[in-house]
């Protein structure tokens, strides 16, 4: 996607675009950063971190980094433009919020963004009466959607993440994907797929389990969280 | 003590980080939260869920009017943001209904405090509580979230929200006459957010005393609470504070309103504790 895998993305730097971090999964994408001189030396600020200081030139910046996310990720969820249109408001300013709660050692700035974003999804899907129509059940089941799937047909390669998410066997994979992405309970999962109900919880439970562990999730200390 | 965390709290925080979690067990978890700390580890596994989502994903091009509307929102924020920030150089003291983000203190308020801290040491034994003056913290400031101009909304929506809340209720302090005061406190220590919720509490002449909220948690000596911020009464029936912790509170055991005087103080004496609400394991839940 045009300007998704933006790797750094400094439109004010008078400095340059500032390397990305050492390694990792979370370096690969969105590390969207802003150098500024101070003094002799250099100090680099996340888009969140413009945006605690109350940088209000960071919100065109987030949104050409992180808007594209976060309308997918509400539509995907909500499935009606509408709804999506009105909870992606809510996250913007929800994020706007909590910038400052952004801490760099746990998770990128797009997992944060993406948390912030799905907590609020979370919560608007548990208070509708959302139901999947049973003939678009099909559709969802057999998409494939992974942005791995799609830098691998463009020949592209693939990012550590997609990478690490490969050693989750196919089942936990699909069932995180229904549950996750497009916000299926558990029972929408069984009846779609043809899973038992407690084999679709284990594949969920375990799989987010090994997600955490592959991808070095941290807590707030910075430790890592071991399953 | 708290517990480790078994394996159904564990598969019930799966559940709840992938938004599959039913009412009933919901519930379970909010009952097995009451002596179990979860939420470093639910906020890991949002975090593992989110890193997926992120994953399987393909961004669209958000609508071009919705980009408009979250631009006109994102000024009318920080709008707000500003005008707290005007309104708090005006005055120190936080206004019941107003809430606000609270600024740092300057080197000399903690060189005062450093001051006070010393001379507190030799004063205080078993006053109340532990027996030694509250006093204000130094170093690090608690990250605060903006808030909006309601704190009722507010409130509601980190009950709603947050990963984890702490819920105490306020019982009387030692002051004659404010014997009924009733009303609850609410914290998050993954938002470090929180609220008062009083009825009862009398409004008070701001020029001559104000209230102000101490925090005894975990992190802190009893001896030491954190400075929760200052604030006055200004109308009647149910009022609602925003807290502004100047440290980062974890697991608070207790809040206590004193009595003191305007713009609150640096050590306090103790002698006018017009509320408290000790943190009871059963009110301690975790929401989800």
């Amino acid at each position: 996607m045009p300007g998704y895998e933006t790797a750094c993305y400094s439109p004010h730097s008078a400095a340059g675009c500032i390397g990305l971090p050492a390694r990792g999964w979370k370096s690969k994408r969105f590390w969207v950063s802003l150098e500024v001189a101070e003094g002799n030396s250099i100090v680099s600020q996340t888009i969140l971190e413009r945006i605690a200081a109350g940088d209000q030139t960071a919100v065109p910046d987030c949104l050409k980094a992180y808007g594209g996310l976060v309308w997918s990720l509400a539509l995907r969820m909500l499935r009606v433009r509408e709804d999506a249109e009105d909870a992606v408001q809510e996250i913007f300013l929800d994020i706007w919020k909590n910038a400052s709660r952004f801490n760099p050692v746990q998770a990128s700035e797009t997992t944060f963004i993406a948390m912030i974003a799905r907590r609020r999804l979370i919560d608007r899907l548990r208070h509708s009466n959302r139901r999947i129509a049973a003939d678009s059940l099909d559709d969802i089941v057999t998409e494939p959607s992974s942005r791995s799937d799609i830098t691998m047909q463009t020949g592209v390669e693939a990012g550590e993440a997609a990478n690490a998410l490969n050693q989750l066997r196919p089942e936990q994979r699909q069932v995180l994907q229904l549950s996750i992405v497009h916000g299926m309970s558990h029972q929408e999962i069984a009846d779609a797929t043809g899973m038992p109900l407690g084999t679709v919880k284990t594949h969920a439970r375990r799989g987010l389990l090994q997600v955490r562990e592959i991808l070095g999730i941290k807590d707030s200390t910075g430790k890592e969280v071991s399953v | 003590m708290k517990k480790e965390i078994n394996q159904d709290i564990l598969d019930l925080l799966c559940d709840r980080a992938l938004g599959t979690l039913t009412p009933e067990e919901d519930a379970k978890l909010r009952r097995a939260a009451a002596d179990t700390d979860i939420s470093e580890e639910a906020e890991s596994l949002e975090l593992a869920a989110a890193a997926f989502a992120v994953e399987f994903t393909v961004p669209e091009q958000m609508p071009a009017g919705l980009y408009e509307k979250i631009i006109a929102g994102s000024r009318e924020h920080f709008a707000n943001v500003e005008a707290a920030k005007l309104k708090d150089g005006e005055s120190d003291v936080q206004k019941v209904f107003v809430p606000d983000i609270r600024p740092r203190r300057s080197i000399f308020d903690w060189l005062g405090w450093a001051i006070a801290a010393a001379a507190c040491v030799a004063l205080a034994v078993n006053i109340y509580l532990t027996g030694n003056p509250a006093t204000r913290q130094m170093g690090e400031v608690a990250v605060q979230a903006p808030e909006t101009d309601n704190p009722a909304l507010e409130r509601e929506r980190l009950l709603a929200t947050a990963p984890d809340v702490t819920i105490a209720e306020w019982t009387k302090g030692n002051v004659k006459g404010l014997e009924n005061i009733s009303g609850d406190v609410v914290w998050s220590d993954s938002l470090q957010r929180g609220y008062m919720r009083f009825r009862g509490l009398p409004k008070n002449d701001p020029n001559r005393e104000s209230y102000q909220l101490w925090i005894f948690d975990e992190t802190q000596s009893e001896k030491t609470p954190i400075d929760g911020g200052v604030f006055d009464v200004n109308a009647e029936g149910e009022v609602i504070i925003p807290i502004n912790a100047k440290l980062k509170a974890k697991n608070p055991k207790a809040f206590a309103v004193t009595i003191e005087k305007p713009g609150g103080v640096v050590v306090s004496s103790r002698e006018k504790i017009a509320a408290l609400a000790p943190v009871r394991q059963s009110v301690k839940q975790n929401q989800t």
